[in-house]
């Protein structure tokens, strides 16, 4: 008689792929370039807008928030670069 | 017979789109100046038979980076229902019109509720300080737990330390005892060893 398949146990550790969208938990439809100080938030200290598997924002909400994040450096609220 | 429908009712409404402009001038700039200009970009949408929905005037902020030499200017934005036709003159005449920074016209989307961005910074100013005293709060309280912890500790190392310090002073009046016992066994014929 064969063993009976074990299922494969999932690791506890938190992993970076697994976190959930920040912008969908709260339904945000529209990412807006004046709301700059949270923008901020998703660009790391060379101004580079941060990746998408480190946040955890989906890639719907990561197109957004790259126009977002580009509109408000033309009109420099946030830097291009630091 | 074909229905005749009159569309043009239609035709204007559907021309109509709000439209929003992110305008971006130099600070230190005298009060007359400041009026003359807004007055000038609204009479570009005037003239262009816009109907303003909202202004929002942000007033000064800090640059990111230096813009035409300047480290600081003052935001306003409008929001305007016009003709798309007409956008790209507007666009042109801003890109034109001396004092103006930097502008940008932006489509919002369908659904878009237009919230006044004014104060919004203070708020995120204070949250921001909010959350670090919080913070803070946090990991003093860890810290003072961690003392009260540690002297938890302490004093119950110290009072098994004593309890093992009394056994040990009791355990040579043990010794002397077992050692007569052990000497009288010993004398003892009876024992069949």
């Amino acid at each position: 008689m064969p063993k009976p398949m074990q299922k494969k146990q999932r690791q506890q550790r938190s992993d970076p792929r697994h976190k959930e969208c920040p912008f969908c938990d709260k339904g945000a439809k529209y990412i807006d370039y004046k709301d700059y100080p949270l923008i901020k938030g998703y660009t790391d200290y060379f101004a580079n807008i941060r990746q998408r598997y480190y946040t955890g924002v989906c890639l719907k909400h990561q197109k957004m928030l790259r126009t977002a994040i580009e509109r408000a450096r033309f009109m420099g609220m946030i830097a291009y670069r630091k | 017979m074909t229905p005749v429908i009159d569309d043009t009712d239609l035709d204007t409404e559907l021309d109509l789109r709000t439209y929003e402009l992110c305008l971006l001038y130099g600070y230190p700039i005298q009060q007359k100046e400041e009026q003359d200009l807004l007055k000038e970009v609204e009479k570009l949408f005037t003239e262009a038979g816009g109907k303003q929905l909202m202004r929002d005037a942000w007033g000064r902020r800090g640059l990111a980076y230096a813009i035409e030499g300047q480290m600081e200017g003052s935001f306003v934005i409008y929001y305007y229902e016009i003709d798309p036709s007409k956008v790209r003159e507007i666009d042109h005449a801003l890109s034109i019109m001396p004092g103006v920074l930097r502008h940008m016209i932006v489509k919002p989307p369908k659904g878009y509720a237009m919230v006044p961005y004014a104060n919004r910074l203070e708020e995120w100013l204070k949250e921001k300080e909010k959350l670090e005293e919080d913070r803070e709060k946090k990991k003093e309280e860890a810290l003072q737990k961690r003392i009260t912890e540690k002297a938890m500790m302490k004093a119950k190392k110290v009072e098994t330390d004593k309890k093992v310090e009394s056994a040990e002073t009791k355990k040579p009046m043990k010794k002397e005892e077992l050692s007569t016992e052990i000497e009288k066994l010993i004398s003892d014929d009876n024992l069949g060893l």
